[in-house]
């Protein structure tokens, strides 16, 4: 469990980060938390020869809230998240922050870094992607703004150039009457949910469903955005008939792989499920009800 | 307390008297530490971070090994070069296991006949047969330049049809071990009673399909790590290693390295768990020793990585439970059971068959039952080999059990309390006497049944569990009844092979007076967390008449100790019996030599002295005088100041050793009948459990244990000892599984795949403890610790309990939500319709 021999920089601002990049070449990797990265260097299925380390940079590791928007530093660790009074006020994002892995990985591991792993069973890139989330990528050019969506290429791909690394990530505020959950299904805690599901409404009257967003995690290639789903739920009364249509909708939507988190008939069948369970909550949130949901663990 | 020891200290020492009624009738001095449950003194070193586990140790000059392992899981290897390896610069040197052969005998083979031939070199030498078997070696001045230069060894294979079940290594198509013959490393009938007569009386039937017990292992934190140095000018070999049945080790190595066995010298210290599963690192134990040979007699390092571990140490045994018919009477009394059993111990066996008599030490589990018949085989199969994993072999056997009363009792309309307290042996049949002579010391399971269904509130679960049913809820109630019977007589290898050297069971206690009178207790014990240092200081403070503190005990092994036999290691659930019996054995030889001391310094008679803590520490005085002499002058007189001690007294070294030993005989090999062990404590669980209906994930509700190991020596470690067997048993049963597709990969090499159970996944336990002290053993104590996956049997029961209506029959000891989502699916197409059969015999009542 010893890494291949790297060479290791640090960078003190974007701009050293983008042109050590540069200058290092392909085989240079930013690293962040480490918690995807270094598993791998370990079994040596990843081998950068140098690593760019962003640590160091200020001004990456903030929470804020401004101009109608939450805006986390792309090295916003998944811990500061969790504990933020300010990423609160949507909780989808703490459901989501306070599930991840164990408190050693949510302590180091980044928003930023977990976007740029695109890891198909990765929390945030579903969580995000309930909500309006634009990436800010910082590159030779200098900065750019990329939905999250079109951010997300494929399993573990992304729009990101060589030389362009994650400043930030920007998420709207939902509006009024909004409430969202982000609910996982994980065997134990440090390891990668068996399936995830997000779900951001916005009710009128707390029934009327104004807007949905429905997206599904670990059951493809990226989180997919159930659309059919939402589409049964968009204007219509939040009840038994509209939600089971939607719960369908979403399964079918779901591309699955079978694995030793589960098999593929079983993770359909559980991702709608938590779809449904996801919409109950969201719905209740939206109502200004508080409740508490998140992470579902194996025997419990 | 202390008044009284001089009359008590002229008794016979105590021990295990077989068949005595009394239990306590051997007591020597009255209990004030023994059964209290105090802080274990181990814990300040090792929350502190100050524990000593061999990863912190250094050897002047040590290397470090790496090893290069097979990626297939059944090959012939065709090249091994190992030359761009040995140029990389920091690389001493290699090795193959061509290389290997020529210089090491194969390990002995416990089986007889054809296992005799299986060939067990410590590296795969011209074939390979489970994924994770070393093939050669890297020696490196570094980890890294091990690692790094280990990616040049070039190794070729054939890949041969991999055989990765009981079943199909039955039909011998590819063989493992050619040599052998047959995939079949053992076969034996255990019969007992009148099987076809209790057939014919039967008024009910059950037969019984396929029952698989899954492969599981135990993932102690601290996975298997050797330092070696082999000296080449003594020809000796240092060992500081982490495992657990050292003597078994040297036992294996010193023939296979071709030394003496006084020329293998071996130390542990703190080890990061166990459960068993490092008996079998001796393998790599040998390659360390060869490869600080090779490199001139520099220590050679092995940090095993958990990929390693996982792949390539060793699991615990898989079992399969073919052909099961059960006669029973029409109360659901069991009358006699019949079944063919195919136990796998993968790759090599090592430490098996061992396992295909081990598990006839709960022959008729917690039952009356008294016809048997097992047909028992053991296959080697194109997996990991097994080691004695937690609950070895008997759990296998406790689980079979269990389910047979389960299913039975569903079969039958009978409830599974009642069906088991209709089967259950009685309190006042104990000792009892099973069918192949092995003798139940005490234990009253049905009162301990009553006190797990108090705990879990059992009738108004079902109360509950009758509501949720009508809202279409899967809930279920569950009991698990298993036994962790402990201080096996190693006699039952005969059983095994009738020229197995080996019978009974003994441990080694020392306990000595230092030069400046400090009491020092050395034990042979491998503790990995199970408080040996604490249970010891209290068994030597109440001989003494002092307080623990004042009792330093050695932790870990050492050869250089000198306490140790050829059963010498921490196995099988015994410490409390084997090892404090013979540190109380060698503590009251130490207080008749005291005595004796003190009588002739003191100018008293022996009888008028008492043991105790004076102002100057620990003491012997003469009652009722101002006379006393403390352990510093005493040990003084022997030590340093001995000039006019009478002769009488020059036999007196305060250096006290005493051997455990047990009223064990060696079986009857023809009948496969006799004393296989001497305790049996018992575990009853109820858990409570319901399957999501929308996750099919179960979801325990309430889970409840209650435990009798007899005197509990130290209350609050044998409650942890409860909680971490009661973990392990539900992570087995929900989450851990050693899985392996057609071709022999495993599929669970590291933690994400593997989940070994976390804080997460656990209920919150209730637990309560009963004594049924044991006639046999000093103080009454039994052995724990292994808890005979109590969990296993009761969540299975539970889910069955919940998915009978729904046509589910549990038939695997490893259940999830995906499994049970199929498992339903298949009840709704019929599928388990040909699981259980019953034929009525008579009308039911
Ligand atoms: C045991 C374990 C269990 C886990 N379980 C979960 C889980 O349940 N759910 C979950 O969502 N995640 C889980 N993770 C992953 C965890 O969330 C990681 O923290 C996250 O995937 C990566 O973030 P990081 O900061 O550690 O990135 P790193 O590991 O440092 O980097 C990951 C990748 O992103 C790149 N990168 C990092 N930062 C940037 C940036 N700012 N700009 C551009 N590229 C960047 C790196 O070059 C690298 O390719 C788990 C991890 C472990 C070790």
């Amino acid at each position: 469990m010893y890494a291949a021999p790297f060479s290791y920089h640090r960078a003190a601002s974007l701009e050293e980060a983008v042109t050590l990049l540069r200058e290092l070449g392909e085989e240079a990797r930013v690293i962040a938390g480490g918690q995807s990265l270094i598993p791998l260097m370990k079994m040596r299925m990843a081998r950068p020869g140098a690593l760019v380390d962003i640590h160091l940079i200020s001004g990456l590791n903030g929470i804020e809230r401004s101009n109608g928007e939450l805006r986390f530093g792309a090295l916003a660790r998944h811990a500061e998240i969790e504990d933020s009074r300010v990423a609160s006020t949507i909780p989808i994002l703490h459901d989501c922050a306070a599930g991840i892995a164990d408190i050693q990985v949510r302590n180091q591991g980044t928003i930023g870094g977990s976007l740029a792993e695109a890891d198909p069973s990765g929390d945030w890139g579903t969580a995000l992607m309930a909500l309006e989330t634009s990436v800010i990528c910082f590159g030779p050019g200098g900065e750019r703004t990329v939905p999250l969506e079109a951010f997300i290429k494929d399993a573990y791909t992304t729009v990101l150039a060589h030389d362009e690394l994650i400043s930030g990530v920007h998420v709207k505020l939902p509006p009024k009457g909004s409430g969202g959950a982000h609910l996982a299904f994980k065997r134990t805690a440090p390891v990668y949910p068996t399936a995830s599901a997000s779900v951001e409404l916005t009710l009128e009257d707390h029934h009327l469903c104004r807007d949905a967003r429905i997206v599904l995690g670990c059951v493809g290639l990226t989180a997919i955005r159930a659309k059919e789903a939402e589409v049964a739920l968009r204007g219509k009364t939040l009840d038994e008939k509209s939600i089971r249509t939607a719960v369908d909708a979403a399964r079918a939507a779901a591309d699955p792989q079978s694995d030793m988190r589960g098999s593929a008939d079983y993770k359909r069948v559980l991702v709608g499920t938590l779809v449904k369970r996801a919409i109950g909550i969201a719905a209740r949130r939206a109502r200004g009800e508080s409740v508490p949901a998140g992470h579902e663990y194996a025997g419990r | 307390m202390a008044r009284k020891s001089n009359r008590m200290s002229k008794k016979k020492p105590a021990r295990a008297a077989a068949h005595s009624s009394s239990t306590n009738g051997t007591k020597t001095a009255a209990a004030k530490w023994v059964g209290q449950p105090i802080r274990r003194k181990e814990e300040s070193r090792l929350v502190r971070g100050r524990g000593i586990f061999v990863d912190d140790e250094k050897m002047p000059g040590m290397l470090h090994i790496r090893f290069i392992r097979s990626s297939y899981a059944h090959a012939q290897i065709s090249r091994v070069d190992v030359s761009k390896a040995e140029k990389f610069p920091g690389v001493v040197c290699t090795l193959t296991g061509a290389e290997i052969k020529k210089q090491v005998q194969p390990f002995i083979e416990i089986g007889p006949g054809g296992a005799q031939k299986i060939a067990d070199y410590p590296m795969a030498v011209d074939k390979v047969v489970f994924q994770g078997e070393p093939v050669a070696a890297v020696v490196a001045e570094t980890r890294l330049a091990a690692e790094d230069a280990g990616e040049l060894v070039e190794v070729d294979y054939e890949p041969l049809p991999a055989v990765v079940s009981a079943e199909d290594a039955l039909k011998d198509e590819s063989l493992l071990h050619p040599a052998m013959g047959t995939n079949r490393n053992w076969h034996g009938v255990f019969e007992y009673g009148d099987v076809e007569k209790a057939f014919k009386q039967a008024a009910h039937v059950v037969h019984i399909g396929r029952l698989h017990f899954h492969r599981f292992s135990s993932t102690p934190l601290e996975c298997n790590v050797i330092m070696a140095n082999w000296d080449p000018r003594s020809g000796d070999i240092e060992y500081h290693c982490n495992n657990t049945f050292p003597s078994f080790a040297s036992q294996f190595l010193a023939p296979a390295l071709g030394v003496r066995i006084d020329q293998i010298h071996m130390k542990s210290f703190d080890i990061g768990g166990g459960f068993g599963i490092k008996i079998t690192s001796y393998p790599y134990m040998a390659v360390c020793a060869l490869a600080s040979r090779k490199a001139g007699g520099r220590g050679v390092k092995w940090v095993e990585t958990r990929i390693e571990h996982m792949q390539a140490s060793a699991h615990g045994n898989e079992r399969v439970f073919l052909d099961t018919r059960v006669a029973l009477d029409q109360n659901g009394v069991i009358l006699a059971i019949d079944s063919k059993h195919v136990d796998d111990c993968g790759g090599f066996p090592r430490y098996e068959p061992l396992g295909c008599v081990i598990w006839a030490q709960v022959l008729p589990a917690t039952y009356r039952l008294k016809n048997i018949r097992i047909d028992m085989h053991q296959v080697v199969t194109n997996k990991c080999p097994v080691g004695p994993n937690r609950g070895y072999s008997r759990m296998q056997h406790l689980w079979f059990m269990e389910r047979v009363i389960d299913i039975c009792g569903q079969a039958l309309g009978i409830p599974a309390d009642a069906m088991r307290v209709r089967n259950y042996i009685r309190k006042n049949e104990m000792p009892y006497k099973t069918p192949n002579g092995c003798v139940y010391d005490s234990g009253d399971y049905a009162s301990m049944l009553e006190a797990a269904k108090r705990l879990i509130g059992w009738d108004g679960w079902k109360k509950k569990q009758a509501a949720a049913r009508s809202e279409r809820r899967w809930v279920g109630l569950g009991i698990g009844s298993t036994l962790d019977s402990g201080t096996n007589n190693f006699g039952q290898a005969r059983i095994i092979n009738p020229d197995a050297p080996f019978s009974g069971q003994s441990k080694v206690g020392i306990v000595k007076l230092d030069i400046y009178g400090e009491v020092v207790v050395s034990m042979g014990s491998v503790p990995q967390g199970q408080g040996h240092e604490t249970a010891a200081a209290q068994v030597v403070a109440d001989a003494l008449g002092i307080t623990p503190d004042l009792v330093n005990v050695r932790p870990g092994f050492d050869t250089a100790h000198n306490a140790y036999t050829g059963h010498t290691g921490t196995y099988a659930s015994q410490f409390a019996v084997t090892g404090l019996t013979a540190i109380h054995g060698a503590a009251m030889k130490l207080r008749k030599e005291l005595s004796r001391l003190a009588a002739w310094k003191l100018e008293a008679k022996e009888k008028d002295l008492e043991f105790g803590i004076g102002a100057q520490g620990p003491e012997v005085r003469a009652k009722g005088t101002q006379k006393a002499i403390n352990y510093w002058a005493l040990a003084n007189l022997v030590n340093v100041n001995n000039a006019g001690m009478p002769k009488s007294l020059w036999d007196i070294t305060l250096n006290c050793r005493h051997v455990f030993h047990a009223n064990f005989e060696i079986p009857d090999v023809q009948r496969k009948y006799g004393n296989l062990t001497l305790t049996y404590a018992a575990q009853i669980h109820a858990a409570v459990v319901e399957v999501d209906r929308e996750t099919f994930q179960p979801k325990i509700l309430a889970y409840a244990c209650v435990d009798d190991c007899g005197k509990a020596v130290n209350p609050r470690i044998v409650e942890g000892q409860v909680h971490g067997a009661s973990a392990h048993g539900i992570g087995a049963a929900l989450l851990e599984n050693c899985a392996y597709d057609s071709d022999g990969n495993l599929l669970t090499a590291t933690f994400s795949d593997y989940t070994p159970i976390t804080a997460m996944n656990m209920p919150e336990l209730l637990y309560a403890h009963m004594e049924s002290p044991s006639p046999f053993t000093l103080n009454g104590a039994k052995g724990m610790g292994e808890g005979g996956a109590a969990p296993v049997h009761t969540i299975c029961a539970a889910l069955q309990d919940a998915l009978y209506p729904s046509g589910v029959i549990i038939d695997d000891s490893h259940n999830t939500g995906d499994s049970l989502f199929h498992a339903l699916r298949k009840a709704e197409s019929g599928g388990y319709a040909a699981m259980v059969r019953v034929e009525h015999r008579t009308a039911s009542r």
